[in-house]
């Protein structure tokens, strides 16, 4: 009777985790990969028939990719192309135990090639794989095309408002809210919001703190609701939208962000730059930013276009987004990005 | 301000000492339950069963002026459960646990409870778990999930068949907060509902005594 019930737990379980590899037109499925005290969720989800593959980079860090996995997305370039939706370590549906002391960039960067190894293991390794970096994604995409023979795993990077150099981020950053709250303010427009973000700019010139630099973010944030031109976005809304259908672990998300965003990782990360290392990636690249992107500028954008050493390179401004390109204008996001990986499969 | 507070108290002091109650210790409600209910996590299925040791039964009754007004049992128990939940694409959770409960039944039948206890969790990933060695080899890892420690808070009401009618079940509602640790370096907390049924052999109508009493406190 024991033996029975022990062996009919185990039936249960072992078939919610049997391999499932799926390839047509419209696929759905996750599985998990392990490495070094972290089990991170893979989704896939769209055209595995198509042999391209665009894997998502989230932001954050602690951020889940759960956010990039919108019902736009899904029609206008998943239904071409497979995406593939990554939570990093410490993210999102990504489980462990006391793994903290494994949450850095080398790390995860590591992490990023195991998935690579087992996305191309399960689809083939005749696929064209693109990867798709947003804020701290970029990041992290910038460490992983830097190191040496990894941009051979993919056949071109798209950096949408991603962050290759952090102390740079917090100089540009400064700039572009001074110039626009001084220009907003001309125009009469919010100025009582504008007013503390403009003291605080003009009162830290640089230099900046951990405590500054995270100030420069909050600000950076706020910044986008007082400018008209921009789609403003409501997150809690998107959440509650989106959390049944997409089976989203709420508290799950909630604990991990909560974790990340106050670990020592980020003083890690506010001194991390890959300005200097560019010049080894040459892969083709696409690059899009939101002219209205206070938390990573336009100029950053600019600095990682000049630096690679790619030919084949592209960049498009919208002149609509802020830092939230896939809520903002997504209709310009797919289209470029279909282009992209039609040119380049 | 100081005025509303001397009048809620004096309110309160009133109240307390006119509302006197008689209790006696009720060895009949004395017998084990077992629990079966729907364990969902808001939208996601589960299952939890379990057993409940009672280890004290009083029977109250409250008195204002002299009449008697409620009557309530109090029961406190130690119950051992095996719970899971299924989180598509997430985990599967199969967590135990014990927990010290503190239950009031009024003569209507309405159940009030309260419950806290340690337990432990074992997960199961949502999908296949795969691992990659330092040569680049791919294995899948059965069974990935990981070891938590766990501790549940939990409080519901429900309705005692007995206190009426000659039915030994009760109809149970609870939200129980679980928190799992360390889940990532941190602490995880999961919302989750009971819906179940209580039954408890040996008991046929179990009413509340409502005698005098001897014992007053």
């Amino acid at each position: 009777m024991r033996k029975a019930f022990f062996f009919s737990l185990i039936l249960l379980f072992s078939g919610c985790q049997k391999e499932k590899i799926t390839i047509s037109g419209k696929v759905s499925e996750a599985f998990y990969v392990e490495n070094a005290g972290a089990s991170m969720r893979v989704l896939v989800e769209g055209n595995t028939a198509s042999k391209a593959y665009i894997l998502f980079i989230h932001g954050g860090p602690g951020v889940s990719s759960y956010f990039y996995d919108t019902k736009y997305i899904s029609q206008n370039i998943g239904d071409k192309y497979a995406i593939v939706y990554w939570d990093q370590r410490n993210a999102g549906a990504s489980q462990g135990t006391n793994n903290g002391g494994n949450l850095h960039l080398d790390q995860m960067a590591e992490d990023l090639k195991k998935v690579i190894e087992i996305l191309k293991f399960r689809y083939g390794q005749d696929m064209s794989l693109f990867l798709m970096g947003h804020s701290f994604g970029g990041l992290l995409a910038a460490d992983f095309l830097t190191r040496p023979g990894y941009q051979n795993m993919i056949k071109g990077f798209i950096d949408v408002d991603g962050s290759h150099n952090y102390p740079l981020n917090d100089t540009l950053t400064r700039e572009a809210l001074l110039t626009e709250g001084n220009y907003q303010i001309s125009q009469q427009r919010n100025i009582n919001d504008w007013a503390p973000i403009i003291s605080f700019c003009i009162s830290h010139k640089g230099n900046f703190t951990l405590e500054d630099s995270q100030q420069l973010e909050t600000f950076a944030t706020q910044a986008e609701n007082y400018v008209d031109s921009i789609k403003h976005i409501n997150i809690v809304n998107l959440i509650l939208k989106y959390s049944i259908p997409d089976q989203i672990p709420l508290s799950a998300l909630l604990c991990n962000l909560l974790y990340s965003e106050d670990s020592n990782f980020n003083k890690e990360l506010a001194i991390t730059q890959f300005s200097s290392s560019l010049g080894a990636v040459t892969i083709p690249v696409l690059v899009l930013w939101g002219k209205y992107d206070f938390t990573c500028p336009r100029a950053l954008g600019e600095d990682f276009y000049n630096r690679i050493s790619s030919t084949d390179k592209r960049i498009v401004i919208s002149d609509k987004s802020g830092h939230n390109m896939i809520f903002q204008d997504k209709e310009f996001l797919c289209n470029e990005v279909d282009t992209f990986v039609q040119n380049h499969k | 301000m100081l005025k509303t507070v001397i009048i809620i108290f004096s309110l309160l002091y009133c109240e307390v000492n006119h509302a006197q109650c008689d209790s006696i210790n009720d060895s009949s409600a004395q017998h084990i339950s077992l629990k079966l209910s729907y364990n969902s996590s808001l939208i996601y299925p589960g299952l939890s069963t379990g057993i409940e040791f009672p280890f004290k039964n009083v029977n109250v009754q409250l008195h204002k002026k002299e009449r008697p007004v409620r009557c309530i049992r109090k029961g406190k128990f130690i119950s051992g459960n095996i719970n899971w939940y299924h989180h598509p694409d997430f985990h599967d959770n199969l967590y135990l646990t014990a927990e010290w409960m503190m239950r009031r039944t009024r003569y209507t039948g309405f159940i009030s409870e309260f419950s806290v206890g340690p337990g432990f969790s074992r997960t199961f990933l949502g999908g296949t778990t795969y691992r990659v060695d330092d040569k680049g080899n791919i294995s899948i890892v059965k069974l990935a999930g990981y070891n938590y420690a766990l501790f549940t808070l939990g409080g519901g009401f429900g309705y005692d068949f007995s206190m009426k009618k000659q039915l030994p079940f009760s109809a149970i509602a609870k939200m129980n907060i679980i928190s799992m640790f360390p889940y990532n370096s941190t602490i995880y907390f999961r919302p989750v509902l009971e819906l179940g049924i209580r039954y408890t052999p040996g008991r046929g109508k179990s009413k509340i005594i409502r005698e005098p009493v001897t014992i007053s406190k």
